[in-house]
């Protein structure tokens, strides 16, 4: 288990982050969403001791993550950097070797890793000499090259092409179900929503939803109806007392209701305005979960 | 990664894995400081460049010292006893010469034609010369061919010849020099080429430590970094590394440098001026760390190459007064500004080597001036430290001192 457990922040009197608390099981894919300035860098890099709370400590398997245990974390940065004249193989090399490989194990990691990114062939080129996606996918080898035991990613599909993010997403894939968590924030909600299992948003400084998405959906469940009868202009559903109409446009009604249990009494009103195409309580999408949360 | 099976075939375990001392940090970071340099074509020829200056300043000083001293005096139809003459004579006046007899003056003259000997004495009467004949030289075989004639002219007349012997000086030294001053002479010498040497590595080395912490901070490679290693242990790899790099150099030269001034007979006392040179190694180690460490913390506060010289200026500076004083010292060894300027740190790395090797130092003094040099590297690795450490993750323009040991900074 990675515990972020009451991290607070301050740079003057402006307060980064208040209590900020999450869980990231084993084999967990955790999406960490925000908007800008939101603290989420902060954050991660209290994690990997680049930044001190002012309260609060970040655990790995029960143990508050010292350098020892920093070793065994793949991190990649939010700002990206290696060195740009040496060769990118030689380099990967080098951050396996300060990680705790021996020189054979390092050797062997940043070849397949490069291998398997298709950048084999460019291995003894130095990091300049590539294309800034290419730099962006040694980038992320730096941070997988160890093997390490947990990620923390910072925004690592920004940047990537579709192909891209696919192979990340692969590769992440087969490192999670190896029962390696993975920390990562994006701001690519679509993305989180398909790969993530659970989600934290960051907003005002705590963390203000967390969850697997089933369980942030239960959450919002009952919030929304959607009502579709085709040719209505919604006036039938303004007319109910108890409930509040959101929007209705081309015979799409969404209302929501004060008590959500008489949900059955507004389809028997709908029923009686015309013919119901559909009626059911509406599925949020992350983004909207995630403009509720922020707005909150 | 469009090939996550291959990934997916490396086994988890970290089986590679290897205990991580500090010590083990410390060599993986130094030994990547020394492979890079060496790949680096820019370090490479101007350690050239270095080696090159060193080696044609040390040449030019043989040329000099050949020049000036050795003169060759060819002879034929001499009369007996000119040789041994003109050799004491030239010896009286600082020369020394050497007398070859030729059978004949046409070969004399070839000689002084093919530049072969300075000067040709012919039938102990008259002097053949190339273009001009030496002051110096002229004067010496004067004074042989004369006092040859006058002895042998008084000899004719009757005279005793142990009249002739010379009167022997009694010379009394009211302050008799501590050593020969032969060999204080080279000691000096050696001294004095040692530490414009220290400087040049310590101005050279000092700003690739420099380059290449900004270089860490520029390219944000430092947070990568730091998320595995300890600030400490980043500073101690680049100095350890570089170090090994400059000594390698140092070593490279003084032995090229030493092997050639004993080989052109520049130094006749090679003992005197190993112990100096071995003696200046010592305060290399001890300067260069020093030095290091505050150029080290100097990169650290700039995040980009541009602004580094403007950070450095101050610690090239003293080390400039430091050599301006050295010199100083050299001509004054027991001065009270070499005295007092042998104590203090980054000074004393090279004031105090000149004051060795041309004045009376007592062993306390050097004993003394070590411990403070040693005295001052803790406290800059402990300070300094705290600087580089805090000044790391600084971004933007320059990090003030202040600043970073107030910041945050990474365990």
């Amino acid at each position: 288990m990675l515990e972020f457990d009451g991290l607070r922040k301050s740079y003057g009197a402006n307060v980064v982050l208040d209590e900020v608390s999450f869980t990231v099981a084993p084999g967990q894919m955790y999406g960490f969403c925000g908007s800008n300035g939101a603290g989420k860098t902060t954050t991660m890099r209290i994690a990997m001791g680049l930044a001190r709370a002012d309260a609060g400590e970040v655990r790995w398997q029960q143990r508050p993550i010292d350098l020892e245990v920093r070793r065994r974390i793949g991190y990649m940065p939010e700002e990206r950097g290696l060195y740009p004249k040496m060769p990118v193989a030689e380099q990967l090399e080098y951050f396996a070797r300060l990680h705790g490989m021996n020189s054979a194990a390092a050797r062997c990691s940043a070849t397949d890793l490069l291998d398997g990114m298709g950048l084999g062939k460019r291995s003894k080129d130095a990091l300049e000499k590539l294309s800034l996606g290419n730099q962006q996918r040694v980038q992320l080898a730096a941070a997988l090259v160890s093997n390490p035991d947990v990620l923390i990613l910072d925004e690592p599909f920004s940047g990537l092409d579709p192909t891209g993010v696919d192979a990340l997403a692969a590769n992440l894939a087969e490192r999670r179900s190896r029962g390696v968590p993975v920390l990562f924030s994006s701001h690519q909600l679509d993305l989180v929503e398909r790969l993530c299992d659970a989600v934290g948003i960051l907003a005002g400084g705590t963390i203000v939803a967390s969850g697997t998405v089933a369980q942030l959906r239960e959450r919002e469940a009952n919030r929304q109806l959607r009502v579709v009868i085709p040719g209505s202009d919604g006036h039938w559903a303004r007319e109910l007392g108890y409930a509040h109409v959101d929007s209705a446009q081309d015979g799409v009604v969404l209302l929501q209701l004060d008590d959500p249990s008489r949900d059955q009494d507004v389809l028997s009103a709908a029923m009686a305005a015309g013919s119901v195409a559909q009626f059911g309580w509406r599925q949020p999408t992350l983004v909207e979960m995630f403009r509720e949360a922020v707005a909150a | 990664m469009s090939g996550s099976d291959r990934t997916a075939s490396l086994s988890y375990d970290r089986t590679g894995d290897v205990r991580m001392s500090s010590s083990r940090v410390v060599s993986l970071i130094a030994r990547r400081e020394i492979l890079t340099r060496l790949k680096d074509k820019g370090f490479i020829a101007s350690s050239i460049f270095i080696i090159v200056l060193i080696m044609g300043s040390v040449v030019f000083q043989v040329l000099i010292q050949s020049g000036a001293s050795n003169v060759t005096v060819g002879l034929t139809g001499a009369p007996q006893g000119l040789s041994a003459a003109i050799q004491e004579q030239a010896d009286i006046f600082g020369l020394d010469a050497e007398v070859i007899e030729y059978d004949d003056e046409s070969a004399a003259r070839a000689a002084v034609q093919g530049e072969e000997i300075d000067a040709a004495v012919i039938d102990g009467n008259s002097v053949l010369v190339s273009e001009s004949l030496d002051d110096t030289l002229g004067a010496a075989i004067n004074g042989a061919v004369n006092g040859l004639a006058l002895a042998r002219r008084l000899v004719d007349e009757g005279v005793d010849p142990t009249i002739l012997q010379p009167v022997s000086l009694d010379v009394t030294a009211l302050q008799p020099a501590a050593d020969d001053a032969e060999e204080v002479g080279e000691k000096a010498l050696v001294a004095f080429v040692s530490i414009l040497l220290l400087y040049t590595l310590l101005i050279f080395f000092g700003q690739f430590i420099a380059q290449g912490v900004v270089e860490e901070k520029a390219s944000r490679v430092i947070e990568v970094l730091l998320a595995a290693v300890r600030p400490w242990q980043l500073l101690a790899g680049k100095i350890i590394g570089l170090g090994v790099l400059a000594l390698a150099q140092l070593v490279l030269i003084c032995a090229a440098g030493l092997g050639g001034a004993i080989a052109f007979d520049i130094l006749t006392v090679p003992g005197a001026a190993i112990a100096t040179v071995v003696q200046v190694l010592g305060w290399f180690l001890l300067g260069f760390t020093l030095v290091a460490a505050l150029f080290a913390v100097c990169g650290a506060l700039v995040s980009r190459q541009e602004d580094l010289q403007s950070v450095l200026l101050p610690m090239t500076l003293i080390l400039v007064a430091a050599l301006v004083l050295a010199i100083t010292a050299g001509q004054n060894p027991d001065g009270s500004l070499a005295r007092v300027t042998s104590f203090v740190p980054v000074l004393s790395t090279m004031v105090m080597p000149i004051r060795v090797a041309t004045g009376s130092v007592a062993w306390w003094e050097i004993a003394l001036s070590v411990a403070l040099m040693v005295l001052a590297i803790v406290v800059v690795v402990r300070i300094g430290g705290r600087i580089y450490a805090g000044a790391l993750l600084g971004k933007g323009g320059r990090v003030k001192i202040k600043d970073a040991l107030a910041a945050e900074r990474v365990s």
